[in-house]
C-alpha cells in the first residue's frame, strides 16, 4: 500500500472518529437538557393546574356545605345513581352513572332530610385545563378517572365523549399507585409524549392529572440540530480530506524523492545530483544522511576505480570503524600492493637472472675465444715459425694469424673484458676508453674514482656499469654527434655514482624509442636497485646513475 | 756458456709443445720442465728445482699467474718470471711489472722477440718491448692515485669550495652530480676531522692544501 493512502486513511479515520464522537456527545447533551427542560416546564404547568383544581374542588365543597341546600336542585333524570352513593356524603365522580356519560363531578350531602346532589360545573374545570400557556402546539392537560377513562375533553378528539376514551398508560398507573413522576411514553393515542402526572385526591375523589406534550414537537429543534450536525460533520470531513491530501503531498513528496534517489543508487549510479525540497528537519537529516551515504559510496567507488586502475598510492579513509566496505577496500588495496611488490620483485628477479645468464654466457664465450681459440692460434703461429721454410710466406702467414688474434681479442673484449673479473670496473673502463680513443676523434675524458684496493663494487654491478657505459658511448658516437664525452665513476662508502655527459644533439626523454639503449640502461639500473636521472638539451645531455653499495 | 734453463707454465698443451719446438732450435735455451698450472709450478719451485726463467701464463687453473708472481716474490726465488699472456691491456702489464715480472710478452710474439726477451732476462735485465711499455705507461698515467691524505678529486673539490663555489656550481664544473660533490665534501670533512666549511678552510689553509 502506498504511504500516501496509508496516511490518508489513518488521518481521516481519526478525524471522522473525533467528529462523530463530538457530534454524538453534543447531541446527547442537548437532548438531555431539552428533555429536562420540557419535563420541568410540563411539571410546573401540571402542578399549577393540580393546585387550581384542588383549590376549586375544596372551595366549591365548602360553598356547597354552607349554602342553602334547598336551592340546590339537580335534575335527577340525568343520573342513575346507586343507593350506596345516594346515601353517602362527599365528592364523587358520577360520570359512569351519567346517562350520556358526560363528565360529572358531584358533591353529595346525605342527611335525614334527604340527599342533596350538586354537580360541579364542568366548564370550571375545563377552563383550568384549557389554559395552555407554554404548552406548544401539541400540549394538553387532562384528567383520568379511577376506571382509566378520560374525564376531561381531549384536544385531539373534541367530538368524542371523554368517558369513551381509555387511558391506560404508564403515567396513569403510576399516579394511582401514588407515584408522582415524569417520563416519555405512549399516550392514549399511541403517540410518544413527554408526560408529567400526579394524583389529585380531594376527599374520596381520586383523579389523575396529566400534562403532556408530543415528542415530535419537542424534538423538532433536536432534529434540526441533528441535521445541522450531520451537515457540519460531512463538511468538516470533506475539508479534512482535502487538507490531508494537501499535507500528505508535502510530507510524502520528499519521501518519494528519496525513494527515487535510493532506487537510482540501488542501480549503482551514485553521481545523480537532484535537488529536493526539504521541508522538515527530519527530512533534511534524512537527505543529509543520504548525501553522506552517496558521498561515501562515491568515495568508495572512486577508490575502487583507482585500485582497479592499479593506482595503489591512492589513500582512503573509512567513514567510521563500522565502514566494512571501506575497510575491505583498504585490505584489498594492501593485498594488491603486496602482490604488486611481489610481482615487481619477481619481475626484477627474473630480469636479473636473464641478464646474468646472458652475461655469463658472454663471459664464457669471451673466455673461450680469448683463452681457448687464442692459444690455438698462437700454436698455429709457432707451427708456422717452425715449419714454414719460405720466409715470405712465413711472414705473410704470421701476419694473418696475428691479425686474427687481434680480432679475437677485440671480440673477446667486446663480449666481456677479462679485466672486469681480474681488475674491476674502474680499470676496465680505462682500458675500454683507451682502446676506443684509437678509433675515434671524439674527446673522451674518463675519471676513475673507484677504489683500487678493497673496492666494494660487485662483479654484477661492474658488468652492468660497463654495459651502461658501452651503451651510452655508443649512443653518443652513433646518434648524438658529440664532440666531447666526460665520464666520472666514483665509489663512496655507501653508493657508486656514474656521471655521464656529452655535448651532442640531445634527445627527447619522453619520445625516445623503446628499442633504443636507454631502455636497456634503465632496466640494468632497476636490476641493481639503483636510480637514474636523465637530463637532455642540445649540447648538454647528462645521465646520473647511482647504485647502492651492497655489503 | 751454460744453457738458459727454462720452465714453461701454461694450461694449453698445444701451446707448450709449439713453444718448446720453437725454442729447441736455439742451443742456448733448454726447456727443463713444462707444467700445466700454477700449483704444479709452485710445487716444483718448492723442491728447489733449478731453473733460470719461467715463461708464465696469467690465466691458468688452480693458481693463476698473479698468484705465482706474488709467491715467487715472497720466496725470493732465483727463478725469474717472464709473463706470456693473451692480454694486451696496460693494466695487466702494469700489474705484472709491479708484482715482479721481469718481462711481459704477448703469446703471439714473434720468435725473434721471444728469444731477445729470454736472453735479456737471463742476464738479469728486464724486458718490456716498446709497444708493451707504451701500453703500460698509458694506463699508469690514467691512474689518479694520490699519496696525500685527500684524493686528487677531493683536493680539486676542496679548492673549488675554498673559492666559494656552491655544491651545484662545483658539480656543473666537474661534470658530476650534486650528490657526488656533497659526498666528496662530507668525506673531506671526515678526513680532515672538521665539522663545517669554515673550519675546513681554516685547516686546509694550515695544511697548505689550498
Amino acid at each position: 500500500m502506498h504511504i500516501k493512502t496509508l496516511i490518508l486513511i489513518i488521518i481521516n479515520s481519526l478525524i471522522a472518529l473525533v467528529i462523530a464522537l463530538l457530534s454524538f456527545s453534543s447531541y446527547q447533551q442537548f437532548s438531555n437538557v431539552l428533555n429536562d427542560r420540557i419535563l420541568l416546564q410540563l411539571n410546573s404547568i401540571k402542578t399549577l393546574k393540580q393546585n387550581q383544581i384542588e383549590h376549586l374542588l375544596k372551595s366549591e365543597w365548602e360553598r356547597f356545605e354552607a349554602s342553602d341546600w334547598q336551592n340546590q336542585k339537580t335534575d335527577p333524570s340525568l343520573l342513575q345513581l346507586p343507593d350506596s352513593i345516594k346515601n353517602s356524603t362527599g365528592i364523587y365522580d358520577l360520570t359512569p352513572y351519567h346517562v350520556a356519560k358526560k363528565t360529572t363531578i358531584a358533591f353529595i350531602s346525605h342527611s335525614k332530610r334527604g340527599t342533596i346532589i350538586k354537580i360541579l360545573d364542568y366548564n370550571k374545570i375545563r377552563n383550568i385545563l384549557l389554559e395552555r400557556t407554554g404548552m406548544g402546539a401539541s400540549g394538553e392537560s387532562y384528567l383520568v378517572g379511577e376506571d382509566f377513562r378520560m374525564r376531561s375533553q381531549s384536544r385531539f378528539y373534541p367530538n368524542k365523549i371523554p368517558y369513551t376514551i381509555t387511558v391506560k398508560t404508564k403515567g396513569v398507573n403510576n399516579a394511582f399507585k401514588s407515584f408522582n413522576g415524569r417520563g416519555v411514553f405512549k399516550d392514549y393515542r399511541g403517540i410518544d409524549v413527554y408526560s408529567v402526572y400526579s394524583l389529585i385526591k380531594v376527599y374520596n375523589l381520586k383523579l389523575v392529572i396529566l400534562s403532556e406534550m408530543d415528542v415530535d414537537e419537542v424534538t423538532v429543534p433536536l432534529q434540526e440540530l441533528k441535521e445541522r450536525l450531520i451537515g457540519l460533520t460531512i463538511a468538516i470531513f470533506l475539508l479534512a480530506v482535502m487538507l490531508s491530501l494537501f499535507l500528505i503531498r508535502i510530507i510524502t513528496n520528499p519521501i518519494k524523492n528519496m525513494q527515487k534517489s535510493l532506487r537510482i543508487m540501488a542501480e549503482g549510479d551514485y553521481n545523480q545530483t537532484n535537488e529536493f525540497i526539504k521541508n522538515s528537519s527530519e527530512i533534511m537529516e534524512m537527505f543529509d544522511a543520504l548525501a553522506n551515504l552517496k558521498a561515501s559510496l562515491q568515495g568508495a567507488v572512486k577508490f575502487s576505480d583507482d585500485i582497479g586502475k592499479m593506482n595503489l598510492n591512492t589513500d582512503f579513509k573509512p567513514k567510521s570503524s563500522n565502514d566494512l566496505l571501506g575497510k575491505s577496500l583498504l585490505a584489498m588495496r594492501d593485498k594488491l600492493i603486496e602482490f604488486r611488490n611481489k610481482e615487481e620483485n619477481t619481475r626484477i628477479q627474473s630480469k636479473r637472472m636473464l641478464v646474468n645468464g646472458l652475461e655469463n654466457e658472454r663471459r664464457r664465450l669471451a673466455r673461450e675465444l680469448h683463452d681457448g681459440v687464442g692459444p690455438y692460434l698462437t700454436s698455429l703461429k709457432h707451427y708456422i715459425e717452425n715449419r714454414v721454410e719460405n720466409e715470405v710466406k712465413k711472414s705473410e702467414m704470421k701476419k694473418i694469424v696475428d691479425d686474427t688474434i687481434s680480432e679475437i681479442r677485440l671480440m673477446s673484449n667486446a663480449l666481456m673484458p677479462a679485466s672486469i673479473d681480474d681488475f674491476g670496473i674502474g680499470v676496465t673502463l680505462t682500458n675500454f676508453i683507451e682502446n676506443l680513443k684509437k678509433s675515434t676523434t671524439v674527446t673522451i675524458e674518463y675519471e676513475d674514482l673507484t677504489r683500487q684496493e678493497g673496492s666494494n663494487i660487485t662483479n654484477q654491478q661492474a658488468i652492468h656499469l660497463f654495459r651502461i657505459c658501452q651503451e651510452l658511448i655508443n649512443n653518443s658516437l652513433k646518434h648524438a654527434n658529440a664532440k666531447n664525452i666526460r665520464i666520472t665513476l666514483s665509489e663512496f662508502d655507501n653508493f657508486i655514482s656514474l656521471f655521464y655527459f656529452d655535448d651532442g644533439i640531445g634527445f627527447d626523454i619522453n619520445s625516445i624509442k623503446l628499442g633504443s639503449g636507454i631502455t636497456n640502461i634503465k632496466e640494468r639500473v632497476e636490476i641493481c636497485n639503483g636510480t637514474i636521472t636523465i637530463h637532455s638539451t642540445p649540447e648538454n645531455s647528462s645521465f646520473e646513475i647511482e647504485l647502492p653499495i651492497e655489503l | 756458456m751454460t744453457a738458459i734453463k727454462l720452465i714453461i707454465a701454461d694450461d694449453h698443451e698445444l701451446f707448450r709443445n709449439g713453444l718448446a719446438e720453437l725454442l729447441r732450435k736455439h742451443d742456448d735455451i733448454k726447456i727443463v720442465k713444462s707444467v700445466a698450472d700454477g700449483l704444479e709450478l709452485m710445487e716444483l719451485v718448492n723442491t728447489q728445482f733449478e731453473a733460470d726463467i719461467v715463461l708464465l701464463d696469467i690465466t691458468m687453473p688452480n693458481r693463476d699467474g698473479f698468484a705465482v708472481l706474488k709467491e715467487l716474490k715472497a720466496l725470493n726465488s732465483n727463478i725469474k718470471p717472464i709473463v706470456i699472456s693473451m692480454h694486451d691491456d696496460g693494466n695487466y702489464i702494469a700489474k705484472c711489472a709491479k708484482m715482479g715480472a721481469y718481462g711481459y710478452l704477448l703469446k703471439n710474439t714473434d720468435e725473434s722477440e721471444l728469444i731477445v726477451a729470454i736472453r735479456s732476462v737471463a742476464i738479469g735485465k728486464k724486458y718490456f718491448s716498446a709497444e708493451i711499455s707504451e701500453k703500460m705507461i698509458n694506463f699508469m698515467s690514467e691512474q689518479s692515485i694520490s699519496e696525500n691524505i685527500l684524493s686528487n678529486k677531493e683536493t680539486e673539490v676542496l679548492g673549488l669550495i675554498a673559492k666559494g663555489l656552491t655544491t651545484k656550481e662545483i658539480a656543473a664544473k666537474l661534470f658530476v652530480s650534486s650528490r657526488t660533490i656533497e659526498t666528496h665534501r662530507a668525506n673531506i670533512l671526515k678526513k680532515l676531522e672538521v665539522k663545517n666549511t669554515a673550519e675546513l678552510i681554516k685547516k686546509a689553509a694550515k695544511m697548505n692544501l689550498v
